[in-house]
């Protein structure tokens, strides 16, 4: 079956995201632009997740349980799980590497937490736009280890990518690849490549929806899915 | 050196702010490094052509950003620029080129 995907949105967590844009709004939005399979990605923090979850089973989604790090070199990476708990676990572990830098929230922008109906249960102290404390490669492969998929976050911008910090696309068992102009004059090799939203505005929820043939609606599926992607 | 003496190295304006005293210089693109270790009222010398780096030369104090290779400064970086009264010069000067000549301007 023919199904579509989001699997790079923000919320109110991330600094530079819109404040108004909450998992719900994420959720309920993606839900009548028909979206089968959406993540939250919010850079290097997991918290706005449970929210999530509730939102995506009330909507009918499919919920990916994720978070984009930003590697040492400074590459953005998604780490995307099936289950709330590794995901939330995984997100302690990338918190925990993230630089004791306070969040000024009028130079970046507020750190939301929030709950199913949009209310503020709390800010994130430390700024998560920093770069942890792990390797492009080390992160690669603690992700893949912890049964997530991993797929280099929009590999053909001019900054925070793969190409753009490394120079080039290393020899790794991605999950896929994501690109934010589809086709892509990029040689990416024998990977799946797909397209998010990174969506930081309400506005931009759906925009880069990516259409993939899944054998069934679930995580497995969509694992499926990605890798009969490859060329 | 005043921060607008760096217009005498025909490096083009593309964001004016107040005519700090510039004391020192920090050259780096992985902006986690900038944050940690630039000085406060320095100039910074790099590619990053984007709103992050802004807020970084913020945290930072630093007072000037120079972006090399004919990097293009996207308009919601100038902005942000303006907001906090930055100055932005571009140049086609690599990052080791305008580090030559900033290291002159302030007698290194």
């Amino acid at each position: 079956m023919l199904l579509k995907l989001d699997l790079h949105n923000h919320s109110c967590l991330s600094p530079c995201a819109q404040n108004e844009l909450t998992p719900g709004t994420l959720a309920v939005t993606a839900m009548e632009m028909g979206i089968d399979f959406l993540a939250l990605t919010d850079h290097n923090c997991a918290r706005n997740l449970p929210a999530f979850k509730e939102v995506c089973e009330i909507c009918g989604l499919v919920g990916i349980y994720g978070i984009e790090v930003n590697t040492i070199e400074e590459v953005h990476v998604l780490s995307l799980f099936e289950r709330l708990e590794d995901a939330m676990e995984f997100g302690l572990f990338v918190e925990a590497l993230l630089p004791p830098i306070k969040n000024d929230p009028r130079l970046f922008g507020d750190q939301l937490i929030v709950d199913e109906a949009d209310s503020i249960l709390a800010t994130f102290d430390k700024n998560i736009l920093s770069s942890c404390g792990i390797s492009f490669s080390d992160l690669v492969e603690e992700t893949l280890s912890r049964d997530g998929l991993c797929i280099p976050a929009h590999v053909d911008r001019p900054a925070f990518s793969v190409f753009s910090s490394l120079g080039f696309l290393p020899d790794e068992p991605y999950s896929a690849v994501e690109v934010t102009e589809f086709p892509t004059r990029l040689e990416l090799g024998h990977n799946a490549v797909i397209t998010g939203s990174d969506a930081h505005f309400i506005k931009d929820i759906g925009k880069r929806a990516f259409a993939l043939q899944c054998p069934s609606r679930d995580f497995e599926g969509l694992k499926r899915g990605l890798l009969d992607l490859r060329p | 050196m005043k921060a607008s003496a760096i217009k005498d190295l025909g490096y083009e304006v593309q964001c004016e702010a107040a005519d700090s005293e510039i004391t020192g210089a920090y050259t780096g693109d992985l902006l986690s490094d900038v944050m940690g270790n630039a000085p406060s009222d320095s100039v910074l010398i790099t590619i990053q052509a984007h709103k992050n780096t802004v807020a970084v030369a913020t945290l930072a104090g630093i007072k000037a950003l120079i972006i090399c290779n004919d990097r293009n400064v996207p308009d919601d970086m100038a902005e942000a620029a303006k907001a906090e009264d930055l100055w932005i010069f571009t140049t086609a000067d690599s990052q080791f080129d305008a580090s030559v000549k900033i290291g002159h301007l302030l007698g290194l």
